[in-house]
C-alpha cells in the first residue's frame, strides 16, 4: 500500500477528531452511563433489603398467628384470672365480698383487712400485685368452717392461705373463732 | 491503443480529497459511535426504569404490610406476656396448699374423748413445708396415752397425703382436774403437737369431698 502524506492540516483536523471522540467517551461514561448504573445498583439494594424485610415481616405475622393459635388456651385463663380483679380499689370491694361469701355459707360476722401489698418479683407478673389479707370469722362450726375454706379454695384460684388460726370459744365450745392470713394475686387497675 | 487524456484531473483530484477529510471523517465515525453509545445507554435507561418499577412494587408492598408487621409484633409480644404470666399465675395455683383436706383429716382423726382447742397453722415461705401447732385435751383412764394414739394416728393418716410428716408433742401434762366423760369422772391431760409436713399436689379434687367429710363428722 501507497503511505498517504498527510498535510499539516489533515494532522490538525485528525487531532481534533481524537479530541472529540476523547470528550465523547468522557462526558458519555461521567455524565450519563456512569450515574445511570449507579442508580440501578443502588436501586437493587433497595430492592433486595425492602424483599428481606417483607419477607421478614411476613414470616413474622405467620409467627403470630401460630402464637394466637397456641396461646388460644392460655388467653382464655389469662383473662378468667383477670376477671377475678373486679373494678376499683381492692380494699373497696374484697372486704365486702368476704363478708357475702362466708354469710351465704353461715359465717356471718366475718371482716377482712389489708395488712400489705406489694409486688411480685417475677416480671411476668408486673401487671400484678401481691395483697395479703387479715380475714377474722369470730364465730364459726368447725364443718361451716371446713365447707367454706374448701369452697373459698376452689372458688378463687388465685387466693391462697397462708396462715389458719382456730380456737374454741370459751363460753360456747360449738364454735370456733378463725383467723385468716390470705394472699391475693390482683390485676393492677 | 488510444490514447486517453483527463481534462478534469484537478477536479478529480479535489474530490478525491474533499472525500477524504479526516475531519468530516472523524464525524461521521464519532456521529455512527455515539449513536452506537445512545442505544447503549437506551438499553441501559430502560433496565434501569424496570428496576425503578420494581422498586416502587416492593415499596408500595412494605408499606401496606408494615403496619400490620408492626400491629403482628405488639400482638406477639402481648400473648408472650400473656403466656408467660399464665404459666407462672399457674404455677403458683399448682404449687399452694389447700387447707380443707388437712383440717378434714384432723377432724377424722379426733376421738371422742379428745377436743382440740387450739390450730395454729402456717404454709412456710416457699411452699415447701407446713407447720401446724395443735392444742387439745385428752380423757381417759391414761390421758397420756389417749394423747399418744391420736399422735400415731394424726400422723398415719397424714402420711398417707403428705411427704416428710412429723408430729411431736410439744407439751404433754396431766392435768389435776377431771373432766366428766359420759358422766364418768375422768383424769385429763393437756398436749401441744407440732406437725410439720411437705404439701404434695393434687389436693384440689379433694377439696371438695374433705369439706362434704368434715361437715358429716361433725
Amino acid at each position: 500500500m501507497k503511505p498517504r502524506n498527510l498535510t499539516k492540516d489533515q494532522i490538525q483536523k485528525l487531532f481534533l477528531s481524537a479530541l472529540g471522540f476523547v470528550a465523547l467517551i468522557y462526558c458519555y461514561f461521567n455524565f450519563f452511563l456512569g450515574p445511570l448504573n449507579k442508580t440501578r445498583a443502588s436501586m437493587i439494594v433497595a430492592i433486595a433489603n425492602v424483599q428481606t424485610k417483607t419477607d421478614s415481616s411476613k414470616a413474622e405475622m405467620k409467627k403470630t398467628a401460630n402464637l394466637e393459635i397456641q396461646a388460644k388456651e392460655a388467653t382464655g385463663r389469662y383473662e378468667a384470672f383477670k376477671a377475678t380483679t373486679a373494678d376499683g380499689a381492692p380494699i373497696a370491694w374484697f372486704p365486702p365480698k368476704m363478708r357475702g361469701f362466708f354469710a351465704d355459707l353461715g359465717i356471718n360476722k366475718v371482716s377482712a383487712r389489708l395488712e400489705s401489698s406489694t409486688d411480685f418479683k417475677q416480671k411476668e407478673l408486673s401487671d400484678w400485685v401481691k395483697d395479703t389479707w387479715a380475714i377474722d370469722l369470730p364465730q364459726s362450726e368447725y364443718g361451716d368452717l371446713g365447707r367454706a375454706i374448701a369452697e373459698l379454695e376452689n372458688s378463687e384460684p388465685l387466693l391462697t392461705i397462708q396462715h389458719v388460726v382456730i380456737h374454741a370459744v370459751p363460753d360456747d365450745p360449738q364454735y370456733q373463732q378463725v383467723s385468716l392470713i390470705a394472699q391475693t394475686a390482683l390485676l393492677k387497675k | 491503443m488510444a490514447l486517453q487524456l483527463n481534462l478534469l484531473h484537478e477536479e478529480i483530484t479535489e474530490e478525491r480529497q474533499r472525500k477524504r477529510d479526516p475531519l468530516k471523517l472523524g464525524v461521521i465515525a464519532l456521529c455512527c459511535f455515539g449513536a452506537l453509545l445512545f442505544l447503549y445507554y437506551g438499553w441501559n435507561a430502560y433496565r434501569t426504569i424496570q428496576i425503578k418499577s420494581r422498586l416502587n412494587a416492593a415499596e408500595h408492598e412494605w408499606q401496606r404490610t408494615e403496619p400490620k408487621v408492626t400491629a403482628a409484633q405488639k400482638r406477639a409480644a402481648e400473648l408472650r406476656q400473656i403466656i408467660d404470666g399464665t404459666k407462672v399465675l399457674d404455677g403458683m395455683i399448682e404449687n399452694r396448699f389447700y387447707w380443707a383436706p388437712f383440717l378434714a383429716q384432723v377432724s377424722h382423726c379426733v376421738a371422742p374423748n379428745l377436743q382440740v382447742t387450739s390450730l395454729d397453722g402456717s404454709v412456710l415461705e416457699g411452699h415447701h413445708s407446713v407447720a401446724v401447732a395443735l392444742e387439745g385435751l385428752a380423757a381417759a383412764r391414761e390421758p397420756r396415752a389417749a394423747a399418744e394414739e391420736f399422735r400415731q394416728l394424726l400422723t398415719e393418716q397424714l402420711e398417707k397425703t403428705y411427704g416428710e410428716v412429723t408430729v411431736t408433742f410439744r407439751t404433754l401434762e396431766d392435768l389435776e382436774t377431771t373432766v366428766n366423760l359420759s358422766g364418768v369422772s375422768t383424769p385429763s391431760a393437756r398436749f401441744i403437737l407440732s406437725v410439720n409436713f411437705n404439701p404434695k399436689r393434687g389436693d384440689t379434687a379433694k377439696t371438695e369431698e374433705s369439706a362434704k367429710a368434715i361437715a358429716k363428722s361433725k
